[in-house]
Protein backbone atom coordinates (compact mmCIF):
# COMPACT_ATOMS: atom_id res chain seq x y z
CA UNK A 1 0.00 0.00 0.00
CA UNK A 2 1.37 3.19 -0.94
CA UNK A 3 1.36 5.52 2.48
CA UNK A 4 1.46 9.45 2.79
CA UNK A 5 1.63 12.06 5.04
CA UNK A 6 -1.39 13.05 6.78
CA UNK A 7 -1.91 16.06 9.45
CA UNK A 8 -4.22 16.68 11.72
CA UNK A 9 -5.21 17.42 15.48
CA UNK A 10 -5.53 14.40 17.78
CA UNK A 11 -6.77 15.49 21.37
CA UNK A 12 -5.69 18.57 21.17
CA UNK A 13 -2.42 18.11 19.47
CA UNK A 14 -0.85 18.49 16.10
CA UNK A 15 -0.07 14.87 14.63
CA UNK A 16 1.90 14.19 11.79
CA UNK A 17 2.41 11.21 9.86
CA UNK A 18 3.29 8.65 6.83
CA UNK A 19 0.94 6.32 6.95
CA UNK A 20 -1.53 4.38 4.57
CA UNK A 21 -4.92 6.74 3.63
CA UNK A 22 -7.02 3.56 2.72
CA UNK A 23 -6.69 1.84 6.52
CA UNK A 24 -9.48 2.89 8.86
CA UNK A 25 -9.19 5.89 11.76
CA UNK A 26 -9.74 3.05 13.76
CA UNK A 27 -6.67 1.02 12.96
CA UNK A 28 -4.58 3.92 12.38
CA UNK A 29 -4.79 5.05 16.22
CA UNK A 30 -4.34 1.68 17.79
CA UNK A 31 -1.95 0.03 15.27
CA UNK A 32 0.41 3.11 14.58
CA UNK A 33 -0.69 5.69 17.47
CA UNK A 34 -1.02 2.92 20.02
CA UNK A 35 -4.17 4.55 21.23
CA UNK A 36 -6.06 1.34 22.33
CA UNK A 37 -9.04 3.22 24.15
CA UNK A 38 -10.80 3.44 20.88
CA UNK A 39 -12.33 -0.73 20.84
CA UNK A 40 -12.82 -3.09 17.43
CA UNK A 41 -16.65 -4.23 17.58
CA UNK A 42 -17.83 -5.68 14.43
CA UNK A 43 -15.59 -3.49 12.15
CA UNK A 44 -18.26 -2.52 9.46
CA UNK A 45 -20.28 0.14 11.61
CA UNK A 46 -22.75 -1.41 13.27
CA UNK A 47 -22.23 -1.62 16.94
CA UNK A 48 -20.08 2.25 17.99
CA UNK A 49 -17.44 0.62 19.88
CA UNK A 50 -15.15 2.74 17.73
CA UNK A 51 -16.65 5.78 18.38
CA UNK A 52 -14.51 9.07 18.17
CA UNK A 53 -15.02 12.37 17.40
CA UNK A 54 -14.39 14.12 14.26
CA UNK A 55 -14.57 17.78 14.12
CA UNK A 56 -16.48 17.34 17.17
CA UNK A 57 -19.19 14.79 15.92
CA UNK A 58 -19.58 11.02 16.32
CA UNK A 59 -18.31 8.88 13.98
CA UNK A 60 -17.67 5.13 13.40
CA UNK A 61 -14.00 5.16 13.31
CA UNK A 62 -14.02 1.88 11.69
CA UNK A 63 -16.09 3.76 8.40
CA UNK A 64 -13.43 6.63 8.59
CA UNK A 65 -10.70 6.08 5.81
CA UNK A 66 -7.43 7.67 7.08
CA UNK A 67 -7.18 9.50 4.46
CA UNK A 68 -10.54 11.96 5.57
CA UNK A 69 -9.00 12.69 8.72
CA UNK A 70 -6.12 15.38 6.93
CA UNK A 71 -6.82 18.70 8.34
CA UNK A 72 -9.30 17.79 10.75
CA UNK A 73 -9.76 17.36 14.70
CA UNK A 74 -9.98 13.66 16.44
CA UNK A 75 -10.53 13.36 19.81
CA UNK A 76 -10.60 9.95 20.84
CA UNK A 77 -11.52 8.47 24.95
CA UNK A 78 -7.94 9.12 25.42
CA UNK A 79 -8.07 12.63 24.56
CA UNK A 80 -11.41 13.07 26.85
CA UNK A 81 -9.79 11.54 29.50
CA UNK A 82 -6.93 13.39 29.97
CA UNK A 83 -8.33 16.96 29.49
CA UNK A 84 -10.88 15.92 32.09
CA UNK A 85 -13.75 16.84 30.31
CA UNK A 86 -15.37 13.26 30.49
CA UNK A 87 -15.15 13.04 34.46
CA UNK A 88 -18.45 13.57 35.30
CA UNK A 89 -19.77 10.82 32.67
CA UNK A 90 -16.81 8.07 34.29
CA UNK A 91 -18.06 8.85 37.50
CA UNK A 92 -21.89 8.80 36.83
CA UNK A 93 -21.06 5.48 34.91
CA UNK A 94 -19.45 3.66 38.14
CA UNK A 95 -21.79 5.06 40.31
CA UNK A 96 -24.81 3.65 37.94
CA UNK A 97 -23.54 0.53 37.36
CA UNK A 98 -23.13 1.36 33.68
CA UNK A 99 -19.73 -1.03 33.00
CA UNK A 100 -19.59 -4.27 33.67
CA UNK A 101 -17.40 -6.09 30.56
CA UNK A 102 -16.72 -2.37 29.86
CA UNK A 103 -15.95 -3.27 25.68
CA UNK A 104 -18.57 -0.47 24.76
CA UNK A 105 -17.10 2.07 27.10
CA UNK A 106 -15.34 3.96 25.55
CA UNK A 107 -17.60 4.45 22.73
CA UNK A 108 -20.89 5.02 25.16
CA UNK A 109 -18.78 8.12 26.89
CA UNK A 110 -17.89 9.51 23.62
CA UNK A 111 -21.59 9.43 22.24
CA UNK A 112 -23.14 11.26 25.74
CA UNK A 113 -20.39 13.30 25.63
CA UNK A 114 -21.25 14.66 22.14
CA UNK A 115 -25.22 14.70 23.52
CA UNK A 116 -24.58 16.70 26.31
CA UNK A 117 -22.38 19.46 25.16
CA UNK A 118 -25.19 19.90 22.22
CA UNK A 119 -27.66 19.11 24.64
CA UNK A 120 -27.22 19.21 28.75
CA UNK A 121 -30.88 18.81 29.24
CA UNK A 122 -31.64 15.67 27.48
CA UNK A 123 -35.00 13.73 27.87
CA UNK A 124 -35.06 10.49 28.10
CA UNK A 125 -36.00 9.59 24.75
CA UNK A 126 -32.60 12.16 23.55
CA UNK A 127 -30.94 9.93 25.63
CA UNK A 128 -31.59 6.72 24.18
CA UNK A 129 -31.48 8.40 20.73
CA UNK A 130 -27.81 9.59 21.82
CA UNK A 131 -26.52 6.01 22.44
CA UNK A 132 -28.71 4.04 19.83
CA UNK A 133 -25.42 3.87 17.67
CA UNK A 134 -23.58 1.73 20.52
CA UNK A 135 -24.41 -1.58 21.13
CA UNK A 136 -23.72 -3.19 25.00
CA UNK A 137 -23.99 -6.76 25.25
CA UNK A 138 -23.91 -6.70 29.22
CA UNK A 139 -26.31 -3.82 30.76
CA UNK A 140 -30.04 -4.19 29.16
CA UNK A 141 -28.70 -0.19 28.41
CA UNK A 142 -30.53 0.97 31.89
CA UNK A 143 -27.87 1.67 33.93
CA UNK A 144 -26.09 3.61 31.04
CA UNK A 145 -29.20 5.97 30.51
CA UNK A 146 -29.29 6.38 34.35
CA UNK A 147 -25.66 7.15 34.20
CA UNK A 148 -26.12 9.94 31.38
CA UNK A 149 -28.66 11.27 33.33
CA UNK A 150 -26.98 11.88 36.21
CA UNK A 151 -24.17 12.97 34.01
CA UNK A 152 -26.34 15.52 32.97
CA UNK A 153 -27.85 16.56 36.37
CA UNK A 154 -24.42 17.16 37.57
CA UNK A 155 -23.07 19.28 34.90
CA UNK A 156 -25.96 21.34 35.37
CA UNK A 157 -24.84 22.08 38.47
CA UNK A 158 -29.04 21.40 40.35
CA UNK A 159 -31.42 18.41 41.48
CA UNK A 160 -33.95 19.07 38.87
CA UNK A 161 -35.19 16.09 37.53
CA UNK A 162 -34.58 14.87 34.01
CA UNK A 163 -37.67 14.92 32.38
CA UNK A 164 -40.00 12.27 31.20
CA UNK A 165 -39.67 12.09 26.99
CA UNK B 1 -3.53 3.81 -3.41
CA UNK B 2 -4.73 8.06 -2.64
CA UNK B 3 -6.40 9.44 -1.18
CA UNK B 4 -7.31 13.15 -2.18
CA UNK B 5 -9.16 16.09 -0.66
CA UNK B 6 -10.48 17.98 -2.96
CA UNK B 7 -10.95 21.78 -2.17
CA UNK B 8 -13.73 22.79 -4.66
CA UNK B 9 -15.34 21.07 -7.66
CA UNK B 10 -12.64 22.20 -10.26
CA UNK B 11 -10.17 20.17 -8.30
CA UNK B 12 -12.25 17.46 -7.99
CA UNK B 13 -13.26 17.19 -11.57
CA UNK B 14 -9.75 17.59 -12.62
CA UNK B 15 -8.48 14.73 -10.02
CA UNK B 16 -10.77 12.67 -11.95
CA UNK B 17 -9.44 13.84 -15.57
CA UNK B 18 -6.16 12.91 -14.09
CA UNK B 19 -7.17 9.40 -12.25
CA UNK B 20 -8.45 8.33 -16.45
CA UNK B 21 -10.89 6.26 -14.86
CA UNK B 22 -8.57 4.41 -11.98
CA UNK B 23 -10.33 7.17 -9.64
CA UNK B 24 -13.26 7.67 -7.97
CA UNK B 25 -15.54 9.85 -5.99
CA UNK B 26 -16.45 9.60 -2.16
CA UNK B 27 -18.19 11.73 0.30
CA UNK B 28 -18.83 10.43 3.65
CA UNK B 29 -17.08 6.80 2.64
CA UNK B 30 -19.12 4.77 5.02
CA UNK B 31 -19.64 2.05 2.32
CA UNK B 32 -16.07 2.12 1.26
CA UNK B 33 -14.82 -0.78 3.40
CA UNK B 34 -17.82 -2.96 2.26
CA UNK B 35 -16.33 -3.01 -1.59
CA UNK B 36 -13.05 -3.31 -3.28
CA UNK B 37 -10.87 0.00 -3.10
CA UNK B 38 -9.80 1.78 -6.16
CA UNK B 39 -6.69 2.95 -7.36
CA UNK B 40 -7.42 6.69 -6.37
CA UNK B 41 -10.16 8.03 -4.10
CA UNK B 42 -11.41 12.04 -4.71
CA UNK B 43 -13.40 12.99 -1.35
CA UNK B 44 -15.93 15.82 -2.40
CA UNK B 45 -16.98 16.15 1.23
CA UNK B 46 -15.16 19.31 2.05
CA UNK B 47 -16.39 20.84 -1.85
CA UNK B 48 -18.10 24.14 -1.04
CA UNK B 49 -20.54 23.39 -4.07
CA UNK B 50 -21.65 20.22 -2.59
CA UNK B 51 -22.71 21.86 0.73
CA UNK B 52 -25.63 23.62 2.55
CA UNK B 53 -29.67 23.35 2.05
CA UNK B 54 -30.93 26.17 1.36
CA UNK B 55 -34.77 27.56 -0.19
CA UNK B 56 -35.18 29.61 -3.13
CA UNK B 57 -38.90 30.44 -4.22
CA UNK B 58 -40.81 27.07 -3.87
CA UNK B 59 -37.81 25.08 -4.92
CA UNK B 60 -35.32 23.70 -2.09
CA UNK B 61 -31.59 22.69 -2.87
CA UNK B 62 -29.73 20.36 -0.94
CA UNK B 63 -26.16 19.78 -1.43
CA UNK B 64 -24.98 16.31 -2.25
CA UNK B 65 -22.31 16.08 0.54
CA UNK B 66 -25.01 17.32 3.22
CA UNK B 67 -25.00 14.67 5.78
CA UNK B 68 -28.21 12.87 6.82
CA UNK B 69 -27.69 14.22 10.23
CA UNK B 70 -27.91 17.52 9.19
CA UNK B 71 -30.73 17.01 6.63
CA UNK B 72 -32.86 15.58 9.89
CA UNK B 73 -32.23 18.52 12.05
CA UNK B 74 -32.38 21.11 9.01
CA UNK B 75 -35.79 23.36 10.08
CA UNK B 76 -36.06 23.79 6.05
CA UNK B 77 -36.35 20.39 5.28
CA UNK B 78 -38.45 19.38 8.39
CA UNK B 79 -40.92 22.21 7.20
CA UNK B 80 -40.73 21.83 3.58
CA UNK B 81 -39.90 18.24 2.79
CA UNK B 82 -40.97 16.76 5.96
CA UNK B 83 -40.63 12.89 4.67
CA UNK B 84 -37.34 13.60 3.85
CA UNK B 85 -36.14 14.69 7.34
CA UNK B 86 -37.42 12.21 8.61
CA UNK B 87 -36.22 9.34 6.31
CA UNK B 88 -32.85 10.89 6.72
CA UNK B 89 -33.07 10.60 10.69
CA UNK B 90 -33.71 7.16 10.24
CA UNK B 91 -30.85 5.58 8.56
CA UNK B 92 -28.34 3.86 10.61
CA UNK B 93 -27.06 5.36 13.58
CA UNK B 94 -26.03 8.68 14.57
CA UNK B 95 -22.51 7.96 14.25
CA UNK B 96 -23.41 6.59 10.33
CA UNK B 97 -25.98 10.17 9.89
CA UNK B 98 -22.89 11.87 10.78
CA UNK B 99 -20.86 10.74 8.25
CA UNK B 100 -22.95 9.55 5.24
CA UNK B 101 -24.71 12.01 2.97
CA UNK B 102 -27.58 12.10 1.06
CA UNK B 103 -25.55 12.12 -2.18
CA UNK B 104 -23.66 8.63 -1.23
CA UNK B 105 -27.29 7.68 -0.51
CA UNK B 106 -28.41 7.46 -3.76
CA UNK B 107 -25.11 6.88 -5.39
CA UNK B 108 -24.72 3.71 -3.36
CA UNK B 109 -27.50 2.71 -5.04
CA UNK B 110 -28.94 0.08 -2.10
CA UNK B 111 -32.22 -0.54 -2.86
CA UNK B 112 -33.82 0.12 0.44
CA UNK B 113 -31.77 3.43 1.03
CA UNK B 114 -33.86 5.78 3.12
CA UNK B 115 -32.94 8.89 2.24
CA UNK B 116 -33.10 8.26 -1.53
CA UNK B 117 -36.55 6.80 -0.79
CA UNK B 118 -37.02 10.84 0.81
CA UNK B 119 -36.06 11.85 -2.17
CA UNK B 120 -38.27 10.27 -4.71
CA UNK B 121 -41.28 10.90 -2.78
CA UNK B 122 -40.14 14.55 -3.02
CA UNK B 123 -39.85 14.10 -7.21
CA UNK B 124 -36.39 15.43 -6.22
CA UNK B 125 -34.26 16.03 -9.33
CA UNK B 126 -30.33 15.38 -9.28
CA UNK B 127 -27.80 17.80 -10.90
CA UNK B 128 -25.14 15.89 -12.24
CA UNK B 129 -21.69 17.15 -13.83
CA UNK B 130 -19.37 15.19 -15.72
CA UNK B 131 -15.14 15.63 -16.51
CA UNK B 132 -16.54 17.17 -19.66
CA UNK B 133 -17.59 20.12 -17.96
CA UNK B 134 -21.67 19.08 -19.32
CA UNK B 135 -24.07 19.51 -16.35
CA UNK B 136 -27.39 17.23 -16.89
CA UNK B 137 -30.52 16.76 -14.45
CA UNK B 138 -32.31 13.77 -14.21
CA UNK B 139 -35.17 12.41 -11.51
CA UNK B 140 -33.28 10.85 -8.77
CA UNK B 141 -35.26 7.51 -9.43
CA UNK B 142 -34.10 7.14 -12.73
CA UNK B 143 -30.32 6.75 -11.56
CA UNK B 144 -30.00 3.18 -10.41
CA UNK B 145 -29.12 0.84 -13.33
CA UNK B 146 -29.53 -1.91 -11.23
CA UNK B 147 -29.66 -3.36 -7.59
CA UNK B 148 -26.29 -1.52 -5.47
CA UNK B 149 -25.33 -0.21 -9.13
CA UNK B 150 -25.54 3.45 -9.97
CA UNK B 151 -26.00 5.45 -13.05
CA UNK B 152 -23.55 7.93 -12.20
CA UNK B 153 -20.34 7.20 -12.51
CA UNK B 154 -18.17 7.79 -10.15
CA UNK B 155 -14.88 7.88 -12.11
CA UNK B 156 -16.13 10.89 -14.11
CA UNK B 157 -19.58 12.27 -12.85
CA UNK B 158 -20.04 14.16 -9.71
CA UNK B 159 -23.43 14.40 -8.69
CA UNK B 160 -23.64 18.25 -7.45
CA UNK B 161 -26.79 18.94 -5.72
CA UNK B 162 -31.05 17.97 -5.21
CA UNK B 163 -33.75 20.10 -6.10
CA UNK B 164 -37.28 19.92 -5.40
CA UNK B 165 -40.09 21.72 -5.20
CA UNK B 166 -40.79 22.38 -1.22
CA UNK B 167 -44.37 21.88 0.00
CA UNK B 168 -47.03 23.90 0.19
CA UNK B 169 -50.04 25.17 1.38
CA UNK B 170 -52.44 21.80 2.02
CA UNK B 171 -49.56 19.47 1.63
CA UNK B 172 -48.17 17.09 4.10
CA UNK B 173 -45.53 14.00 4.16
CA UNK B 174 -44.24 10.86 6.00
CA UNK B 175 -41.95 8.27 6.10
CA UNK B 176 -42.71 4.96 7.61
CA UNK B 177 -40.33 1.90 7.91
CA UNK B 178 -40.31 -1.24 9.81
CA UNK B 179 -37.02 -2.86 10.99
CA UNK B 180 -36.12 -6.06 13.56
CA UNK B 181 -34.89 -3.42 15.66
CA UNK B 182 -35.43 0.70 15.85
CA UNK B 183 -31.58 1.61 14.78
CA UNK B 184 -28.50 0.12 13.17
CA UNK B 185 -30.87 -1.89 10.74
CA UNK B 186 -31.88 -2.11 7.23
CA UNK B 187 -35.78 -2.01 6.78
CA UNK B 188 -37.42 -4.63 5.88
CA UNK B 189 -40.27 -2.14 4.18
CA UNK B 190 -40.55 1.45 4.12
CA UNK B 191 -43.30 3.86 2.25
CA UNK B 192 -42.90 7.65 1.63
CA UNK B 193 -46.23 9.42 1.37
CA UNK B 194 -46.79 13.34 0.39
CA UNK B 195 -50.32 14.79 -0.21
CA UNK B 196 -52.17 17.41 -1.41
CA UNK B 197 -55.88 18.35 1.01
CA UNK B 198 -58.64 20.50 -0.43
CA UNK B 199 -61.15 20.82 1.76
CA UNK B 200 -60.54 17.25 3.18
CA UNK B 201 -60.24 15.74 -0.05
CA UNK B 202 -56.56 13.81 -1.71
CA UNK B 203 -55.97 16.43 -4.39
CA UNK B 204 -52.72 14.92 -4.99
CA UNK B 205 -50.80 12.05 -3.60
CA UNK B 206 -47.55 10.28 -3.94
CA UNK B 207 -46.53 7.17 -2.87
CA UNK B 208 -43.18 5.48 -2.82
CA UNK B 209 -42.12 2.24 -1.76
CA UNK B 210 -38.81 0.37 -0.92
CA UNK B 211 -37.59 -2.38 -1.56
CA UNK B 212 -39.46 -3.46 -4.52
CA UNK B 213 -37.39 -2.62 -7.45
CA UNK B 214 -33.44 -1.65 -7.76
CA UNK B 215 -34.70 2.08 -7.12
CA UNK B 216 -37.38 3.54 -5.25
CA UNK B 217 -40.60 2.97 -6.82
CA UNK B 218 -43.66 5.73 -7.03
CA UNK B 219 -47.01 3.82 -7.54
CA UNK B 220 -49.19 5.63 -9.82
CA UNK B 221 -51.78 3.86 -10.22
CA UNK B 222 -52.64 3.63 -6.32
CA UNK B 223 -51.77 7.08 -6.74
CA UNK B 224 -54.47 7.74 -8.70
CA UNK B 225 -57.26 5.86 -7.03
CA UNK B 226 -57.00 7.69 -4.08
CA UNK B 227 -57.32 11.19 -5.81
CA UNK B 228 -60.52 12.66 -4.98
CA UNK B 229 -61.33 10.47 -2.02
CA UNK B 230 -61.50 11.82 1.18
CA UNK B 231 -58.86 11.73 4.04
CA UNK B 232 -60.55 9.33 6.23
CA UNK B 233 -59.85 5.39 8.12
CA UNK B 234 -61.59 3.84 5.12
CA UNK B 235 -59.50 5.76 2.26
CA UNK B 236 -56.40 4.41 4.34
CA UNK B 237 -57.35 0.84 4.27
CA UNK B 238 -58.33 0.70 0.98
CA UNK B 239 -54.54 2.16 -0.11
CA UNK B 240 -53.51 -0.40 2.28
CA UNK B 241 -55.34 -3.25 0.17
CA UNK B 242 -53.95 -1.51 -3.07
CA UNK B 243 -50.29 -1.32 -2.06
CA UNK B 244 -50.29 -4.72 -1.21
CA UNK B 245 -52.10 -5.82 -4.34
CA UNK B 246 -49.48 -3.69 -6.27
CA UNK B 247 -46.03 -4.31 -5.33
CA UNK B 248 -44.15 -6.99 -6.16
CA UNK B 249 -42.14 -8.16 -3.40
CA UNK B 250 -38.68 -10.51 -2.63
CA UNK B 251 -37.96 -12.50 0.59
CA UNK B 252 -35.16 -12.39 1.73
CA UNK B 253 -33.51 -15.24 4.19
CA UNK B 254 -31.45 -11.99 6.19
CA UNK B 255 -34.90 -9.97 6.71
CA UNK B 256 -38.20 -11.46 6.45
CA UNK B 257 -40.34 -13.26 3.72
CA UNK B 258 -42.45 -11.94 0.77
CA UNK B 259 -45.18 -12.26 2.57
CA UNK B 260 -44.95 -10.37 5.70
CA UNK B 261 -43.32 -7.97 3.49
CA UNK B 262 -46.48 -7.60 1.05
CA UNK B 263 -48.47 -7.11 4.53
CA UNK B 264 -45.86 -4.30 6.46
CA UNK B 265 -46.24 -2.44 2.49
CA UNK B 266 -50.14 -2.54 3.39
CA UNK B 267 -49.84 -1.44 6.76
CA UNK B 268 -47.22 0.91 6.11
CA UNK B 269 -48.95 2.77 3.49
CA UNK B 270 -51.85 2.94 5.47
CA UNK B 271 -49.59 5.24 8.20
CA UNK B 272 -47.74 7.15 5.87
CA UNK B 273 -50.85 8.67 4.41
CA UNK B 274 -52.76 9.21 7.42
CA UNK B 275 -49.59 11.14 9.49
CA UNK B 276 -49.13 12.97 5.48
CA UNK B 277 -52.64 13.62 6.05
CA UNK B 278 -53.02 14.97 9.40
CA UNK B 279 -49.32 17.15 8.71
CA UNK B 280 -51.21 18.51 5.63
CA UNK B 281 -54.03 19.47 8.03
CA UNK B 282 -52.14 21.17 9.89
CA UNK B 283 -52.50 18.63 12.88
CA UNK B 284 -50.33 17.48 14.83
CA UNK B 285 -49.19 13.27 15.70
CA UNK B 286 -52.17 11.83 17.89
CA UNK B 287 -54.63 14.30 17.68
CA UNK B 288 -57.36 13.30 15.09
CA UNK B 289 -60.10 15.61 13.11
Amino acid sequence: MKKQIIRFRLNDEPVELLADPAQSLLHLLREELELTGTKEGCGRGECGACTVLLDGRPVNSCLVPAGKVEGKQVITIEGLTRSGEARPLQEAFVAAGAVQCGFCTPGMIISAYALLKANPNPTAAEIRSAISGNLCRCTGYKQIEQAVAMAAQQGRGSSTTTKEN
Amino acid sequence: MSYRIARDLEEALQLLREGRGSARIIAGGTDLFLQDLPEALVDLSGTPETLGICAEEEMLIIGACVTHAEAAASPLLQEGATVLAEACGQVGSPQVRHAGTLGGNVVNAAPAADAAVGLVAMGARAVIVDTADARRQEAVENLYADYNRSRVDSSREILLHFAMRKHGPGEGSAFKRFASRKSLSLPMFSVAAVVRLEQGLLQEVRLVAAPVKPAPTRLPQVEQRLQGLPASGDTWRLAGELVREAVTVRGSTLRCTAEYRRHLAGVLAERALQEAARRAAGLKAGESK
